[in-house]
């Protein structure tokens, strides 16, 4: 059995979830990155313009996240109305193959009951467009987020007696960066794999 | 879906559902009633999700849909009221009416077209063609906010839960003999009715009425005689205690 539009957009939704709150964890790495950085003045200018990038970075993360979780969960209440409709739809139809004398009486509610079906549809593919287009939108996110990695490392390196900290620090940020990477990977392909 | 004229008079009928023979397995057999008067219809305790289609054809062979005016469902149990969302799609223009105490909860079933008409505590009237359907209070038997539907013309009570037996096989539709039947409703009043004193103030209101027929939502239904003796039963049996 394939799974239900309705279960895909919640998936997505919680893979968002949790993308979010790996971009609250990099938003807070990036504070402590910019005190650190502070306290060790010149030596580590490079990393602290860093820390200004991975800042933003994670409220990018944060703000689109929410902008794609809700819109998957209105993906996947169009796709239960539509699925209830359906369902209506297909009780009709055994009903109107059975022999009662009044069964063109449900004739209007069925067309009625198609038409709501046919706009929920044009909807859900309005929104899966979207959830698509949001989703490729994050590649963007994905690629800076290796590139603040790698420069962290580099920038962490020049740092003298600084550089240990640093480097943990800048593990940190990678560590995080492959984690979201891994949630709107997951998110991208639960939505490639969807069935309506 | 076996279906059962056990009224007629004029274009007054009420006709009984049940025995589904393609019922699932596990689901408890109910009974649905559908109350016809001239033009217009109203379905009671129209039942589950799962007896939707085998209903609404049944149903079809008796009343076009857009004479289904009206849908009652005594209380909020899965078994009354759960095909609502799907009622819902096939008669938009319907008015539900409901204890209102259980508003909110029904609504959970899916109801965007469906109107909510709450039914006070004290009961209400409602005419359906040329005749006049009461809702009498049954609070606490078995649910905290339940009506029961007497029609004064055809002398019939639906008494949705009470009197409802659970008997195994496929029992005939009447009641033959209240000592053996009895048996089979015993346990079921005994743990779903919560109130002795609920029982006996119903007692004391339904005694007034003129009953040809109580017609339960579960097993058989009573003929006049039987119904006297139900009352006696009933009125004897101790509830609520099952746990005890
Ligand atoms: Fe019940
Ligand atoms: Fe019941």
């Amino acid at each position: 059995m394939s799974t239900p539009i309705f279960v895909t957009a919640a998936s997505i939704a919680a893979q968002l979830h949790q993308a979010q709150h790996h971009a609250r964890g990099l938003a807070l790495t990036a504070k402590n990155a910019r005190a650190l950085a502070v306290r060790a003045g010149s030596k580590t200018v490079g990393f602290r313009a860093i820390t200004q990038f991975i800042d933003e970075l994670a409220s990018d993360i944060i703000r689109q996240s929410q902008y794609i979780n809700q819109l998957s969960e209105q993906v996947s209440q169009h796709a239960v109305a539509l699925w209830r409709g359906n369902m209506a739809d297909g009780r009709f139809d055994w009903v109107m193959a059975e022999n009662s004398e009044h069964r063109a009486s449900l004739a209007h509610s069925q067309r009625q009951c198609r038409l709501r079906s046919d706009e929920l549809s044009e909807r859900l593919r309005r929104g899966l467009r979207l959830l698509e287009q949001e989703l490729d939108e994050s590649e963007k996110h994905i690629r800076t987020a290796n590139l603040i990695a790698t420069s962290s490392k580099v920038e962490a390196a020049s740092a003298g007696e600084f550089r240990g900290q640093l480097e943990v620090i800048a593990e940190n940020i990678n560590a995080t960066a492959n984690q979201i990477r891994a949630h709107l990977q997951q998110a991208r392909q639960l939505l490639s794999q969807r069935q309506i | 879906m076996l279906a059962t004229t056990i009224y007629e008079q004029g274009d007054h009928r009420w006709i009984m559902f049940g025995r589904d023979p393609d019922k699932a397995e596990g689901i408890i057999d109910t009974n649905q009633y559908l109350v016809i008067s001239g033009e217009e219809a109203i379905l009671l305790d129209p039942g589950g999700i799962e007896l939707f289609a085998p209903m609404l054809s049944a149903v079809l062979k008796y009343v076009p849909a857009d004479q289904i005016r009206y849908l009652f469902a005594s209380h909020q149990d899965p078994d009354i009221i759960s095909s609502l969302g799907l009622w819902d799609q096939a008669l938009p223009n319907a008015s539900l009416y409901s204890p209102w105490l259980w508003e909110g909860f029904i609504r959970h079933f899916g109801m965007e077209r469906i109107r909510y008409c709450a039914i006070p505590d004290e009961g209400l009237n409602l005419t359906v063609g040329r005749i006049q359907l009461q809702f009498v209070p049954a609070h606490y038997l078995h649910s905290s906010g339940n009506f029961h539907v007497y029609d004064p013309k055809a002398k019939i009570l639906m008494s949705g839960d009470v009197g409802a037996a659970l008997e195994p096989g496929e029992p005939p539709l009447w009641v033959e003999n209240m000592s053996q039947h009895s048996a089979h409703m015993k346990t079921f009043h005994q743990r779903w009715m919560p109130s002795n004193e609920a029982k006996d103030h119903w007692l004391r209101r339904v005694r007034q009425l003129d009953i040809d027929i109580m017609a339960p939502q579960h097993g058989r239904l009573f003929k006049q005689a039987h119904v006297d003796e139900f009352f006696n039963w009933f009125e004897q049996l101790s509830v609520g205690i099952a746990l005890r």
